[in-house]
């Protein structure tokens, strides 16, 4: 009894900075957020208590209706291109191509380096009014605009990049696929099925699992999507309010303007929001995920 | 083989996060006091070498380039006189600076000295903000400086900032882009018709290059003045809705005419002068302060003259305003020392010629005078047209709204939504004006 008590104590000793991480990066911070999206609080001086206002607010607030509105549109577009080009990619990939290592790593870098300052920085040019899209637009004698501070135009230029940032999914629909035993195509082949009905019979009943978790993993970094707005807007969300994402609104009413309560309060909408999310996914995959052990579970 | 190589991988892997981690340090350097190469804004850090008995100072700004060399030269002035002083320098460019601030603010570990702008009043109502009258006559001289700018830095009876410098709107004319198209420089009591026909006429004979920008809401708070009206005083606005419906109507007709650039290059482009519109040449006209004449002359080829901004009823519109604050923060561990060093950057022969006019004209008498004995052309074109400003306008100087960031922002955005024909002007100008209530609501 003694001894296992002490090959705990020494477990907890090696989790002990996970533990401190945990609770001091994590869990602190969280209550004492959600305090403080009960009060208003300005930063500098003591915050005061003001029951749900922050929360009644947000209904009335154009600003925060249209942040909802941009980073909606990102989800709904978003979500569904970057998992049809991870798995259109990882297919051609799987192809069993020569130098397969090679493209694997050159398709995945995207998702390295999208994220950062840089690429959006990049982005900004490319689609800017002098910028290179508009050059190739040219070629066939179409005008360009400013396609990043149009309005109209710029949060389809952010779903782009996003959609670029394929690679992590990508590499893991891979695996996916690799899993797929090849007798199965082979019997298929033998019936006289083509490429598209094994591609609807065999490969997305298989690979469901991995759609599953890839649909989850892409659809919350994309409700928290910050860092190209903030560049490509230089902070503004503009040109008027059409990229404003959740997190862009967020850190703006927090840092900017003061208002860290209302920023907690939103910040807390937003998990609850990613909860529920992912729990209409899980329970909506009953009826499309298909686990090949032991039928479905 | 294989243990090495995953430690490999692994060590790469947390270089990888160390190196995504540490991309906010970039804008914040620390600048290593003797050191050579501080002054040209290379920083080699050396900050380990502050004793016990030495005094050490954070200094926060944002600039340019240009500023932050001059700042940085001044820094090592001070401390090659003071040797019991150490300055760690904290800057960077304008964007997220006072996000930064607010979050150490928070935390209680603010600089020491900090740079304002037009939004220190926003500060002051937050006790963040030393006050600086127990040092005034003593380590903090004031005698020499301008009145109306002592009462700008001033906020219920208390000195808070020094002013760093004087500013005044205008017009920046790409005199270049003027003699291409043939157009002849406007006079110097030229109306808004006169404005509008010009900038017509430039895009016409100018290939792709519209004849002025839009104003925003600087140039709105110009307008107001020249309606003869004051846009707040603390917080108490003196406009109503139809002043707003008359300004983006202005806008709107000339619009019409299609000189003023696409919104799309305009919401594109940047504050810094290096990319800006004039610079880049998209508009032959701009609106800028005076104090950055210099920065965009020297982002350029092209002449570009300052001139007058257009009149209305006789009136420019244009006030003397101070252009940015330098103050102490209320939990400094040396107040005494922050307010010598105060004293140094505004008052100093030496330190005030190294930093010339990059942040106005200076507000001490004696030192004005000493820089306009020295100044080179640009400027000596600076305090020709503050000295004209002072002569012909009676404009008061207005301090920008209190919630300064988000009264800014909303007036953006509408201005955007009506340029863009998401929303008609009255309706525009309608939603700003309520939500403009609402916010210095929220701000009182």
């Amino acid at each position: 009894m003694l001894q296992k008590r002490k090959n705990y104590l020494i477990a907890y000793m090696f989790l002990l900075p996970w533990f401190i991480g945990f609770f001091g990066l994590v869990v602190g911070p969280m209550i004492s957020s959600l305090y403080l999206s009960f009060t208003q609080y300005d930063l500098l001086t003591a915050p005061q208590w003001v029951g749900a206002q922050n929360y009644v607010e947000m209904f009335n607030d154009r600003k925060f209706i249209a942040s909802v509105k941009v980073t909606t549109t990102f989800v709904v577009i978003g979500v569904p291109l970057q998992l049809i080009a991870a798995l259109f990619i990882a297919m051609l990939l799987n192809k069993g191509l020569s130098g397969i290592g090679f493209y694997r790593t050159v398709y995945y870098i995207p998702s390295l380096l999208g994220g950062s300052v840089a690429i959006a920085l990049l982005w900004k040019n490319i689609f800017g009014m002098n910028g290179i899209f508009n050059d190739f637009l040219g070629i066939f004698g179409i005008a360009g605009r400013g396609w990043v501070s149009h309005p109209d135009y710029a949060i389809y230029t952010l779903i782009a990049l996003a959609t670029w940032q394929f690679g992590s999914s990508m590499v893991i629909f891979l695996a996916g696929l690799k899993q797929i035993p090849g007798e199965l195509y082979e019997a298929a082949s033998v019936d006289g099925a083509n490429p598209f009905m094994k591609f609807k019979a065999i490969t997305l009943p298989l690979l469901s699992p991995v759609i599953l978790f890839n649909l989850v993993m892409v659809s919350i970094s994309s409700l928290q999507v910050f860092t190209s707005a903030y560049i490509v807007s230089e902070g503004s969300g503009g040109p008027a309010n059409s990229t404003l994402f959740y997190t862009l609104y967020l850190y703006q009413k927090g840092f900017s303007f003061f208002e860290m309560g209302y920023a907690s309060a939103m910040a807390w909408l937003l998990l609850i929001v990613i909860a529920l999310l992912t729990a209409i996914i899980f329970f909506s995959s009953k009826y499309w995920v298909h686990y090949e052990y032991g039928g479905k579970s | 083989m294989k243990k090495f190589l995953s430690v490999f991988l692994l060590l790469s892997f947390i270089f990888v996060l160390v190196a995504c981690g540490g991309s906010d340090d970039a804008s914040s350097e620390t600048d290593g006091g003797n050191n050579e190469e501080s002054g040209s804004g290379d920083q080699g850090n050396d900050t380990g070498n502050v004793s016990d008995d030495q005094i050490e100072l954070r200094f926060a700004w944002w600039g340019g380039q240009e500023r932050h060399d001059r700042t940085l030269e001044v820094i090592e002035l001070y401390e090659s006189k003071n040797p019991h002083i150490k300055i760690t320098a904290e800057y960077s460019g304008f964007d997220g600076y006072f996000d930064r601030l607010s979050t150490q603010f928070a935390a209680g570990n603010a600089p020491d000295i900090i740079q304002y702008g037009g939004n220190l009043n926003d500060y002051v109502s937050r006790d963040v903000v030393l006050p600086l009258d127990q040092f005034v006559g003593n380590e903090l001289d004031i005698s020499l400086h301008d009145e109306t700018m002592l009462e700008a830095g001033s906020f219920n009876g208390s000195l808070y900032g020094v002013t760093l410098g004087t500013n005044a709107w205008g017009l920046l004319l790409n005199k270049t882009l003027f003699e291409e198209a043939g157009v002849d420089l406007p006079s110097e009591d030229w109306t808004w018709e006169d404005f509008t026909e010009i900038a017509v006429q430039l895009t016409e004979n100018l290939d792709g290059i519209a004849g002025t920008e839009y104003f925003d809401h600087n140039g709105f708070g110009i307008f107001i003045d020249q309606k003869g009206k004051v846009l707040h005083e603390d917080g108490v606005l003196g406009i109503d809705e139809q002043d707003v419906v008359d300004w983006f109507t202005l806008w709107q007709d000339i619009r019409d005419t299609g000189a003023v650039v696409l919104p799309e290059i305009q919401a594109a482009s940047s504050t810094t002068p290096e990319q800006s519109m004039i610079v880049a040449r998209e508009v032959a006209m701009q609106l800028i302060p005076s104090n950055q004449l210099g920065a965009y002359r020297n982002a350029t080829q092209d002449e570009l003259v300052f001139h007058v901004h257009p009149l209305m009823d006789g009136r420019s519109g244009i006030a003397l305003r101070p252009s940015q604050f330098l103050a102490g923060y209320s939990e400094t561990e040396h107040p005494e020392e922050v307010a010598k060093f105060l004293d140094f950057f505004v008052n100093d022969l030496e330190a005030t010629a190294i930093l010339g006019n990059d942040r106005g004209a200076p507000v001490n008498s004696e030192v004005r005078e000493n820089l306009i004995a020295i100044a080179n052309e640009t400027d000596s074109d600076i305090f020709a047209y503050i000295d004209f400003i002072s002569r012909t306008s009676d404009s008061p100087y207005v301090p920008n709204l209190p919630g300064y960031n988000e009264t800014e922002a909303l007036f953006k955005t509408t201005s955007e939504e009506i340029a863009f024909g998401q929303i008609s002007v009255t309706d525009g100008a309608s939603q700003y004006f309520t939500e403009l209530v609402e916010v210095l609501e929220r701000n009182r």
